[in-house]
């Protein structure tokens, strides 16, 4: 069970003796700040995002931040606009998207500018960067597209999908892959109780070591592997398991970590709504670690989420709905928990904490070298959100 | 929001003036203790029962707790809401009426000429289970798929009436939700009986309340399918005709889940004319069971199950009496160490089966942990 729920804020929870130490990077959803905290939740760090209002960002070797500027907020896709009965392509001039990297200073070193990029990016080895974006579904393959609920097209039929855009420095896409090209209608249907808005929702990419992408459909309750160099489909799974999963990253050991939502799981015996992070081993497709709360109930994010391992073989876990970032050992126990103390309107949904994702960066990772970490740079912030304020 | 989530137990919250006054009633799912507690949460009387609840117990006029109990051993046992024994206890806890049956479930009712109304699995017939629409394919519990039937019970246990919802209900608009297995069709959770005999029904399978009438059986009025409730639960019907329900807001359609409300619609127009959720809607979420119960002064009193919260709200929403439940229940292999209260039930001093009852504060559990 958690320690705290909403009436407990910041570090609640901490055994340093377990814990893998460093420091947490989040964006708050609906926000324009990006935050560094220390394990006492102290800031350390921050960079303004003005004018947008980022899911997550992340810090790269070289100090600098990353990050998915949309000036309405990262998860205003055709998904939310169905949601709210709005046109999903009228609204586009207005959101401005781009990919924004800014130094330790807060100096833009790159923009690139992509009005479908949603959801996720990796920078890659080589500098370039792969971002997931939205495409429309050829009319006679979407006719083939099985699942959803019937009619629930967007207005004129449309239905989305996504692609896959690498991106050099000077923004030009050197590799693009289209997912409608290469999912199979047979296999990749949409969850019952999805509109046919979109087919796929995609909304992890993860580049790995031999160049192949881990990606995410959200839509199908599937997590996929892209061979780079054919575009085909080389491993499947989820879609009996997971239930609008996100952020699966392939860890060293070569197994997939995933953060299963569990909304609209597959369920066939019991109806208990939870979340759970799971490590599945893609040569066998079975779940070698799990991650999820007793009482069940107590960890559930319906969207969003994300699940990061950490050098020390610990998971860090983010719960967005409840604002919570938790550390677990491998063997389940909770060694650190954070409540996010930043509130803002979500949507029609009330004021919330929300946290999309969040990343720990260890005290040796490189981007922090050299770095003035000093919290009592930021004594008046940390006396209103830190670890003192009453 | 909640004013405690995990963190606090016992009474959190208390706006004296502005509360309902009374005891409130529950059983924590799993254990054996049905609990009267004051407004402070001190526990002020217990029943011992025989077996865990299938969800709760009432308190009736006479003084006297009417109980489903869940008897492990049931052929249905493993479904949820399993019941197989009703008891009548008095106030000290002598039995005074029991009524067996192995496929009772989740609910029933005591009604004004001393009957009771009970709810019981029967089996759906193969020829009708064939035409039912909707579910995942092959979930079937054995190859059976299972009904609801209410059966009036008389003081001597005789059945005096009996509905079937199979020869009711309509395959082409009474559909299973796509992701819920084909072992039952309908799955009703909560009844209530209206003034004129009526039966109030919850198939949360169907995400359809419904009202049945009682002289001809036919389904009178038929709400909830197109979207509007999630797996609801707790249907109650109001003085001024209106029904409260607890709508859990699961399996819904596409990001409109995640979040609980209770509702009050009326059945002549279909419109919703109250709502409760939280701020944010996230913050008030139980994926199962839950009750609400409108109090005499026009508040309401909302159980939400997976949390063990019990708390009262104003018409506009404002929390005035929060309560989490401070007692775990046993491990349970689906909910885990949880502390799940089904139901909860709000009694006024004045209510008649409390006359002349010497309370006394029996523990100091629930501890008060911030008022």
């Amino acid at each position: 069970m958690g320690i705290a729920r909403t009436s407990l804020k910041g570090v609640t929870h901490y055994v340093p003796s377990k814990a893998y130490k460093g420091y947490t990077l989040f964006t708050p959803m609906f926000g324009k700040d990006a935050w560094l905290i220390d394990m006492q939740g102290r800031i350390v760090h921050h960079w303004s995002t003005e004018p947008y209002k980022p899911n997550f960002a992340r810090l790269l070797t070289n100090g600098n931040l990353v990050y998915q500027g949309v000036k309405s907020g990262g998860i205003m896709g055709p998904g939310v606009a169905y949601l709210f009965g709005e046109d999903y392509e009228q609204s586009e001039q207005d959101r401005g998207v781009c990919l924004i990297e800014v130094d330790w200073d807060n100096n833009l070193v790159l923009k690139y500018e992509e009005p479908q990029f949603n959801h996720d990016f990796y920078r890659m080895e080589n500098g370039n960067t792969m971002l997931i974006k939205y495409v429309t579904v050829p009319d006679d393959i979407k006719s083939k597209v099985k699942g959803g609920i019937p009619g629930t097209e967007l207005s004129g039929g449309v239905m989305w999908a996504d692609a896959l855009n690498e991106v050099t420095p000077e923004g030009k896409v050197v590799w693009e892959w289209l997912s409608y090209e290469h999912l199979d209608p047979e296999i990749d249907v949409i969850c019952p109780l999805e509109y046919r808005g979109e087919w796929t929702h995609m909304n992890g990419c993860n580049v790995l070591p031999d160049g192949n992408v881990l990606g995410s459909f959200r839509q199908t309750n599937t997590i996929c592997i892209i061979d780079k160099a054919t575009g085909k489909i080389t491993w499947r799974w989820g879609a009996e398991e997971l239930g609008h999963q996100h952020e699966p990253t392939m860890l060293d050991n070569g197994n997939i970590l995933v953060f299963d939502n569990g909304a609209h799981r597959f369920f066939t015996q019991d109806l208990d709504y939870y979340s759970r992070v799971l490590e599945v081993n893609p040569a066998t497709n079975k779940i070698e670690w799990e991650y999820k709360d007793d009482p069940p109930s107590e960890f559930y994010a319906f969207g969003m989420g994300g699940a990061q391992r950490l050098p020390n073989g610990n998971t860090l876990i983010c719960e967005t709905h409840g604002g919570r970032i938790f550390e677990v050992t491998p063997d389940c126990e909770m060694v650190w928990e954070y409540v996010s103390p930043f509130y803002g309107p979500f949507l029609v949904y009330g004021q919330a904490n929300l946290i999309y994702r969040a990343y720990r960066y260890g005290h040796e990772h490189e981007g922090l070298i050299g770095k003035n970490l000093d919290p009592d740079k930021f004594k008046w912030l940390n006396g209103i959100y830190g670890p003192d304020a009453t | 929001m909640g004013i405690a989530r995990t963190s606090l137990t016992g009474v959190t919250h208390y706006v004296q003036s502005n509360a309902y006054n009374g005891y409130t009633l529950f059983t924590p799912l799993g254990t054996r203790e049905t609990m009267l507690i004051d407004m402070k949460g001190r526990v002020v009387h217990q029943w011992k029962m025989p077996y865990p609840p299938a969800l709760y117990g009432v308190f009736l006029e006479s003084g006297n707790l009417l109980y489903g109990g869940h008897v492990e051993k049931g052929p249905l046992a493993d479904l949820k809401g399993a019941g197989g024994e009703l008891i009548e206890v008095d106030w000290n806890g002598n039995a005074v009426w029991n009524y067996q049956d192995r496929y009772l479930h989740h609910s029933f009712c005591r009604l004004f000429n001393g009957n009771t109304m009970v709810l019981r699995w029967v089996q759906v017939p193969k020829d009708i289970a064939a035409k039912v629409k909707g579910g995942i394919p092959g979930t079937e519990k054995e190859g059976i798929m299972w009904g609801d039937s209410f059966q009036e019970v008389n003081p001597r246990g005789k059945v005096v009436w009996k509905w079937l919802a199979y020869e009711h209900l309509d395959p082409e608009k009474d559909i299973i939700c796509p992701l819920c297995p084909r072992s039952q069709w309908t799955e009703a959770n909560s009844f209530a009986i209206l003034s004129n005999g009526d039966i109030l029904a919850s198939f949360a399978r169907l995400n359809t309340i419904c009202i049945i009438s009682k002289s001809t059986g036919d389904i009178k009025w038929r709400w909830g399918s197109g979207g509007e409730l999630g797996h609801q639960n707790g249907a109650t019907i109001l003085e001024n005709g209106n029904i409260l329900l607890f709508d859990n807001g699961t399996h819904c359609v596409h990001f409109s889940e995640g979040y609980s409300r209770v509702l009050e619609v009326n059945p002549a127009t279909n419109k919703m004319v109250w709502e409760y959720k939280d701020d944010p809607w996230m913050a008030f979420y139980s994926a199962y069971m839950s009750s609400c119960q409108r109090l005499p002064n026009d508040n309401t009193l909302i159980c939400e199950a997976a949390t063990g919260r019990i708390f009262e709200v104003m018409k506009s929403g404002r929390i005035v009496w929060e309560f989490v439940n401070p007692f775990s229940a046993s491990f349970d292999p689906v909910y885990g160490h949880n502390r799940i209260i089904p139901r909860a039930y709000r009694y006024s001093p004045e209510h008649e089966g409390l006359q002349g009852k010497g309370f006394r504060v029996f523990s100091l559990f629930p501890r008060r942990s911030k008022i």
